[in-house]
């Protein structure tokens, strides 16, 4: 080692010093500076270099305001919806994991020759595939104009579309080819290259995660011509169909025999559980693992049965969105008048049957606020008034017959569920898979040789071998994903629904606090300080449990 | 990798349904993209014959110039590529001189340095957003290009990682430099850099992607139209333009290109940079 103490210490000064510089700026300082803000009063709009209030130390004030005060409702409203998104995890993790084991068996093709062959073998049944589409789907050739074809769809906004019969089969069959094409695209590939081609598709998502990404998917989930619920139509067509042509009683039965089934299954599992527990085969992190599998297996069982037994009533997707319904129209007119009594019945007639659509709400609003004053304090009280008003009309909308696609990210029924979808697909083949893909290729082929002496394969291999092996990984990722899903949700929220339909999460509402209302960076430095509280007692609880199943 | 139970000379059924799985799967992963691009290519009074379609009736490829015609988006790819790259550039030289200082140097009170560097990991980025902000705010760097890169340009993380990777070149080949006469800064350049050659390349990949996608920061940091990046670009131009979806589609996906050059060109770093990430050091 060459120097002495002192001259090496100021050598490596040397070398940290503009990481270390903005370290404590950027960094260690502002943990300090945060820790201290959350103690104040401070707010951009009342202290700054235009007036001379001085910002005031106000001891746990932000602190009980955020966990009791006028803020605790908005507050553990907005963790509940964090909580909520955060049952994505489990299913993206278990998700991410048999994808990982999909690669992990599929053999690479041995030699550039072999890779050849396959590709080559790929192209010629795309080939077919693509000409057999075509062939199946192409129209023919045009029908004569003069014997006057029948006008099928016709371009909502201006009608400077018209398709004929013809026109649209020709579309679908274009339609149709270009799936086949990329069918056989994504086949030929897959032969060619193997599991590295499938971890690059399903990996990209992950590379776009970000505005882009959310802009294409709150266009796949518009209510109204959206990719998803064009997919989903004819499936529910189809369940609907069978539901109406069957007995009730059947589905009945159905569903109580599921629930039955899965109650059963549950006692099991515990009592086998049990038993280990008192047997001392296995400890008690062991059991609680038990306990969360059991959980899930009853939520997956119960809601399914649920599903099953209301699908006669169609009571969980009722729908035809036919135009808001006198009646609903009425309640809605009668929510807004109790919110609003100076109001004139006109406007709140406007207001009501504008609320779908947000130009007309727009209008609707400052007509509003036009007759019922003009001061801020009665804006926000339209304002308010209006939104509380919306979910009603939501359920006017959806009071027709058959079962119908949800409106996803405008129902706040629906919303979060269509974020944690769209989660699930994005984080799918992401960082976890590749952590599993890792840490599969990291067990020793000897363990599985030992197994299969043993006798052992498939899931008794994966329960005995792999899945023991594979706790570590599985440990560090379910640590990570809870710190990222406590944190997450801001711009997704931002994104595709701007905070409405319930979708604020706490890093929105620390956004929402720090940086559009009143910029209180006090209050959200406090909001900040009890996340972290949370993150840190997650982390804390995952480590316990952790620590005991990976058995160190 | 585990030996599959099967010999790779069969397509044995397990393999070959396994195959088709993945292939479905896939589908769902290209579908939406195919549909991104259908609706980019649409007339505005087509997108909602769509669904019913499948294929728009006339292709209109002039909605791409029409972006930059509408929003001034050749700037939000600048101020994108700018950022970015600045801040990896920065980050890059900041992390590895750091991660010299921790792996290759024994000085008094390391250990204890490192361990504060490791404990700001565990703090979750919403805590450090609102000190940033009034910290940026007090150094005059609030809607300016020195707002939205310094702070992004010293991250413990990238410490962390480099030196990981520092860590597993060996001692004795900088021991031979010392012993020739090399100084720290030459063993520094002309020994450790080279060899950590991987650990930089994915550090910067990682902080080109993380800064080109990056989101709160920006949208907090800027006021003027000439400062936004993409991401923030994106979003006011859906707010202002959201019924004109061909538009917001070819846009958002112009937007996934550099991304998507990166990955295909970069993909052996990318990889084992996320596998490197999770070992604990």
């Amino acid at each position: 080692m060459i120097g002495s103490a002192r001259k090496r210490l100021l050598i490596a000064l040397a070398f940290l010093l503009p990481n270390l510089l903005g370290f404590i700026v950027f960094t260690a300082g502002p943990v300090a500076f945060s820790l201290v803000m959350s103690f104040t009063d401070w707010a951009l709009t009342r202290h700054n270099r235009y007036s001379d209030t001085a910002v005031q130390w106000v001891g746990i004030e932000n602190y009980q305001r955020v966990l009791v005060g006028d803020e605790a409702h908005l507050f553990w409203d907005y963790f509940g919806n964090t909580a909520f998104l955060m049952l994505g995890i489990p299913l993206g993790i278990a998700g991410s994991l048999a994808l990982a084991l999909m690669l992990t068996a599929l053999p690479a093709p041995a030699s550039t020759p072999r890779r050849a062959r396959y590709a080559l073998l790929g192209i010629i049944l795309t080939l077919l595939a693509v000409a057999g589409t075509w062939l199946l789907t192409t129209p023919g050739p045009p029908p004569d104009p003069a014997s006057g074809s029948e006008l099928l769809l016709r371009s909502t906004e201006t009608g400077l579309t018209d398709l004929t019969r013809y026109d649209v089969a020709r579309l679908r069959s274009n339609a149709a080819v270009l799936a086949a094409a990329a069918a056989g695209l994504v086949a030929t590939s897959g032969l060619a290259f193997g599991p590295m081609f499938f971890r690059g598709l399903f990996y990209l998502p992950s590379l776009l995660s970000g505005v882009a990404m959310f802009l294409l998917w709150k266009t796949l989930y518009r209510p109204e011509g959206g990719l998803i619920n064009a997919g989903l139509a004819p499936i529910l067509g189809w369940i609907d169909l069978a539901a109406r042509s069957s007995p009730p009683l059947l589905w009945h039965i159905a569903g109580i025999a599921l629930a039955a089934a899965t109650v059963l299954a549950a006692l099991f599992l515990v009592i086998v559980g049990l038993s280990r527990l008192i047997h001392r085969d296995s400890g008690p992190a062991s059991f609680v693992g038990r306990l969360a599998i059991v959980a899930t297996m009853l939520a997956v069982g119960l809601g399914s049965a649920y599903v099953l037994v209301q699908l006669p009533q169609r009571s969980l997707l009722p729908s035809g969105r036919a135009p808001l319904s006198q009646s609903s129209l009425s309640t809605v007119i009668d929510r807004l008048a109790t919110d609003l009594p100076s109001a004139p019945p006109d406007a709140l007639r406007r207001a009501a049957a504008g609320l779908g659509d947000t130009p007309r709400t727009t209008d609707a609003i400052s007509a509003l606020t036009a007759a019922a004053g003009d001061s801020a304090a009665d804006r926000a009280a339209v304002t308010r008034a209006v939104l509380d008003a919306a979910p009603l009309v939501y359920e006017g909308l959806t009071s027709g017959d058959g079962l119908q696609p949800p409106l996803w990210l405008v129902d706040a029924r629906w919303a979060k569920t269509a974020l944690i979808i769209m989660g699930i697909w994005a984080g799918l083949g992401g960082g976890t898979m590749l952590l599993f893909l890792a840490g599969l290729s990291n067990i020793p082929p000897e363990l599985y040789e030992a197994a299969s002496i043993d006798g052992a394969t498939g899931w008794s291999r994966f329960i005995h071998v792999t899945w023991p092996q594979l706790a570590p990984t599985t440990f560090f990722i379910v640590i990570m994903s809870t710190i990222g899903g406590l944190q997450g949700g801001f711009e997704q929220a931002m994104v595709m629904t701007q905070g409405k339909a319930d979708t604020i999460v706490l890093a929105y509402y620390i956004y929402n606090i720090a940086f559009t209302d009143q910029f209180q960076l006090g209050l959200a430095s406090a909001i900040a300080w009890v996340m972290f509280i949370l993150i840190f007692a997650m982390t804390a609880l995952n480590f316990r449990l952790g620590s005991q199943m990976t058995g160190d | 990798m585990p030996a599959p139970a099967t010999s790779p000379r069969r397509l044995t059924l397990a393999t070959s349904a396994i195959f088709l799985a993945l292939v479905v799967l896939g589908l769902t992963f290209v579908i939406p993209f195919l549909w991104q691009i259908l609706i980019s290519l649409s007339s505005l009074t087509d997108v909602d014959l769509l669904s019913q379609t499948g294929f728009p009736p006339v292709l209109k490829p002039g909605n791409y110039p029409l972006v930059f015609e509408k929003v001034d988006f050749a700037k939000y790819f600048f101020n994108s590529f700018f950022v970015a790259g600045w801040v990896t550039l920065l980050q890059v030289l900041t992390s590895s001189m750091a991660a010299y200082a921790f792996s290759r140097i024994a000085w008094p009170g390391r250990d204890k340095v490192f361990l504060l560097y490791l404990g700001t990991l565990m703090i979750p980025g919403v805590v450090l957003m609102v000190p940033n902000f009034a910290v940026v705010l007090a150094l005059g760097m609030f809607n300016s290009y020195w707002g939205l890169i310094i702070p992004g340009a010293f991250t413990a993380y990238g410490t962390f990682l480099l030196r990981q990777f520092m860590l597993t070149i060996p001692p004795s080949l900088d021991e031979a430099a010392s012993i020739d006469g090399a100084g720290h800064w030459r063993i520094f350049t002309q020994v450790i850099l080279p060899l950590a050659r991987p650990g930089l390349i994915v550090l910067a990949i990682f902080s080109f992607l993380g800064n080109y996608n990056s989101f709160f920061w920006p949208l907090i940091l800027t006021k003027d139209d000439n400062l936004r990046t993409l991401p923030i670009g994106l979003l006011a131009f859906d707010s202002t333009y959201g019924r004109e979806t061909p538009l917001i589609m070819a846009g958002s996906l112009m937007a996934m290109i550099p991304p998507i050059l990166v990955f295909l060109f970069l993909q052996k770093y990318l990889v084992r940079g996320i596998q490197l990430g999770a070992v604990k050091g």
